[in-house]
């Protein structure tokens, strides 16, 4: 293999992908990236064997050839060279690094013993923009549990039928689900949300096409230059439609900011007590109360439009969490009591939806 | 030969021919799916095994299923989602918790629901109820236990049991677990030793397991929690522990604490953590009286068919005081002793085979004790063994020659020549004052009993 390739470029590839590359996996090799050349582009990529990320970009080829070289060495050794061209050089699987000022090899490992870059075979496809994607996934990526026992529980549900296009994703103690516009299209997939994770990494700032293919064990996206295939989780998902409260008897419509604030600092003292707070609906008035026997207490409130009065005591952090993630000045909080979970919503939106299960108090 | 033989002799033979981390990475949780008429189907997990099997190792398959005499005309992978549990499990699972987690009638409901198969880690199921024994020192205790069982994490929630060695806590907490097990479905009780914990906690740090370690621990419904004075002065693990501690506490589930001394004696236990295990109920479990003693040994005895007479009951009653664990051991010793011979046991017997009770402890020399009693002071060898005479220095050196006497039966000057004093009047006096002081000085009489109960651990 013999090329010659901009620092940019190269460095810009090496960024999506070397992340992927892990030192901890039994197979030493997993630890590299794959160098290589298809039809007159470069291409990078690295795989731990649950997900693998391909960059290609473009080079100047002289000669075609592929190598593996130790991830994290080559993606910190290229983004500490200046923007220059770089001539790469594979000779006995060693990779030598040329700049004007800079010569380097780097002890590779044979291609041969990379594992292939999956295809998929006769995949069905669908297209979608990618800030659409992008925000509903930030929306509701953080939700999915991390608990490998319930391993449909760590997956984001993007179900797909005549009506609409739904994220989702729950943990059993909290739920989100974004919206989107019907695909005309039927499925049910189930992507791990650490491939979500990866992806949301490579998704652009600006609004492109994401062409999507599928089957009925994985998925690909192809975001401009960059493929990222993932495998998908089987099992059924359970059916968190029928959890979801139809009536609501307490309602508060309260400034986004200020709610923040107010479990910001109710939470400082709710920490002996694992992050649980009680929040009073009433007369106009978000009031939050959470005790530590040993530190001290805190009572902190907001205005607000209210319906009914109640109270509630919920997790603070997942209560932030909601909050966060919600891209509205205003938002609504809907229940019916202590024992049902709690809707949060963007005010006005009903598009997306979060529910949090109480904690007994 | 079947067709899963015949794919575990093709993965033996594989594992031999490539590295370990291949063979791992590309193997494991392979199955042949089908063999008919030389069309094999193997199930691999995703597609990456999938290609690579078809890219690398496909021959080498091949050449291994016709080497075991298999007919093979075409093989071909297949990716399987291996699923543990059945789904629709799942399914009703979460829906019962995001549904109503707080309704308590219905607690019981989800817990025998969730998971069709019960965890009972490092439960031993020869503690039961049914064969222990209720004495004076231990009545609290067994009631709290009781209560517990017929509403785990309603009451006494944590019940934190404190008590020296060998008189039953284990007994009795394992206890819990296995009853809690086998009448309740509990799906989820943990037994673990602190020093167990410990370990698994240092073994999640170094392989990045954290996340696993935490979410094993904080989804039990019991978690009984052994000699939880090894924890002192580890104070990441005193964190860690706070947390599960709190995530359960405030989820109801029941937590079960054993130790050696009561929570606001451990040394260097975090305050939090102290605050913490007085929250339910602490109570004392006591040595034995006689009439338990007594009740122990005959149980024992019958449970290995043997019905020993009262005098020798009363005569092994008496003499081993100190705790349970010994007891049995004394009693073992008597019914080997007289199943060798084909004897029956007696009172001659036994008195002739413990008359050597009092003969000193093979194992034990006299410097362990001066170093077990040093340290129990907090002082260093070299001054019980110096000539200082400051009064924190002098008690530690008397109560070190009482031991010495007490338990290996020295006599006076060698014990004076052990502690490097010429004369042996020294020793004499100090056992002497020791003796007496323990009697009503009970900061000694402690001493004495944990010192020497560190020995025999």
């Amino acid at each position: 293999m013999k090329l010659q390739v901009t620092q940019e470029n190269l460095n810009k590839a090496l960024m999506s992908v070397s992340r992927i590359a892990s030192s901890r996996s039994t197979l030493p090799i997993l630890a590299n990236v794959l160098i290589k050349t298809t039809n007159n582009l470069l291409t990078i990529s690295a795989t731990n064997l649950s997900l693998a990320i391909t960059h290609s970009i473009g080079a100047k080829i002289s000669q075609e050839g592929s190598i593996t070289v130790p991830a994290r060495l080559m993606q910190d050794y290229v983004s500490s060279l200046p923007a220059d061209i770089i001539e790469l050089e594979v000779e006995n699987n060693k990779l030598k690094l040329k700049t004007k000022n800079y010569t380097s090899t780097i002890n590779g490992i044979s291609a041969d013993d990379y594992p292939e870059m999956p295809s998929i075979d006769k995949p069905s496809k669908f297209t979608i923009q990618s800030s659409s994607l992008k925000e509903a996934l930030s929306e509701v990526v953080l939700v999915a549990s991390n608990d490998e026992t319930r391993p449909v529980l760590t997956g984001i549900l993007f179900d797909s039928n005549e009506h609409g296009f739904l994220i989702a994703a729950t943990d059993s103690y909290r739920l989100a689900e974004k919206k989107l516009t019907s695909l005309k299209k039927d499925f049910k997939l189930l992507i791990p949300a650490s491939s979500i994770q990866d992806l949301l990494r490579i998704l652009p700032d600006e609004n492109i096409t994401i062409n999507i293919e599928y089957d009925d064990n994985q998925i690909k996206f192809n975001v401009n230059e960059i493929e990222l295939l993932t495998r998908l989780l089987s099992g059924q998902y359970p059916d968190y439609q029928a959890l979801i409260p139809k009536k609501f008897e307490i309602k508060a419509t309260v400034d986004k900011q200020s709610m923040i604030s107010i479990v910001k600092i109710a939470n400082l003292f709710a920490r002996e007590t694992a992050g649980s707070i009680k929040i009073n609906i009433k007369n106009n008035l978000v009031e939050i109360n959470s005790i530590a026997s040993q530190i001290g207490e805190n009572n902190s409130s907001t205005e607000a439009q209210t319906s009914g009065q109640g109270e509630i005591t919920l997790n603070a952090k997942y209560l932030l969490d909601a909050l966060n993630v919600i891209n509205s000045n205003k938002v609504d909080f809907n229940f019916n009591g202590k024992l049902e979970p709690i809707l949060v919503t963007p005010n006005n939106q009903k598009n997306y939806l979060h529910i949090i299960m109480p904690l007994k108090s | 030969m079947k067709s899963n033989n015949i794919w575990q002799a093709v993965l033996g033979e594989i594992e031999l021919s490539i590295s370990h981390g291949n063979f791992i990475t590309w193997f494991k949780n392979t199955q042949l799916v089908s063999d008919f008429d030389g069309n094999i189907i193997i199930g691999v997990n995703n597609i990456f095994v999938k290609q690579q099997l078809e890219k690398k190792f496909i021959d080498n398959i091949k050449a291994i299923l016709q080497k075991n005499g298999v007919q093979v005309k075409n093989i071909s992978f297949e990716i399987q989602n291996i699923n543990h549990e059945d789904s629709t499990d799942i399914n009703n699972e979460v829906v019962e918790d995001l549904e109503e987690i707080h309704q308590k009638d219905k607690i019981h409901q989800q817990l025998t629901n969730s998971l069709s198969h019960t965890y009972r880690q490092g439960l031993n199921e020869k503690y039961t109820f049914d064969n222990f024994i209720v004495g004076d020192g231990n009545e609290l205790a067994f009631a709290a236990c009781q209560a517990i069982v017929s509403q785990p994490g309603t009451r006494y929630n944590p019940l934190f049991i404190y008590g020296g060695v060998g008189i039953g806590k284990t007994h009795l907490i394992q206890a819990v677990g296995n009853y809690l097990v086998k009448n309740n479905n509990f799906s989820k009780v943990l037994y673990i030793s602190t020093e167990q914990f410990v370990q698994e906690f240092v073994d999640a740090l170094r392989f990045r397991k954290t996340a696993d370690f935490v979410s094993h621990y904080r989804t039990a419904d019991v978690l009984i929690v052994d000699d939880v004075q090894f924890i002192a002065g580890k104070e990441k693990i005193q964190e860690e522990f706070f947390h599960t501690f709190n995530a359960l506490h405030q989820a109801n589930k029941q937590i079960i604490i054993s130790s050696d001394k009561p929570p606001k004696d451990i040394p260097t236990l975090e305050e939090r953590l102290k605050s913490r295990f007085a929250w339910g109920m602490s109570i004392d479990m006591q040595n034995p009286d006689f009439e338990t003693r007594c009740a122990i040994i005959k149980i024992k005895a019958s449970e290995q068919g043997v019905d020993l007479t009262n005098d020798v009951v009363e005569f092994l009653a008496n003499n081993i005081q100190t705790n349970i664990r010994e007891l049995e051991g004394a009693l073992n010793q008597l019914l080997a002793f007289c199943e060798m011979r084909q004897l029956e046991p007696n009172l001659t017997i036994t008195s002739s085979l413990f008359s050597s009770i009092k003969s000193r402890p093979k194992h034990l020399s006299s410097r362990q004790i001066i170093e077990k009693t040093a340290r129990y002071f907090q002082i260093q060898m070299e001054d019980i063994l110096g000539a200082k005479r400051d009064k924190d220095i002098v008690v530690p050196r008397q109560v070190a020659m009482y031991i010495l006497r007490s338990e290996l039966h020295l006599s006076f000057p060698k014990i004076a020549k052990e502690l490097g004093r010429k004369d042996h009047t020294t020793a004499i006096h100090s056992v002497d004052k020791i003796e007496k002081e323990s009697k009503i000085n009970m900061e000694i009489k402690k001493a004495i009993t944990e010192i020497t109960e560190k020995l025999y651990v």
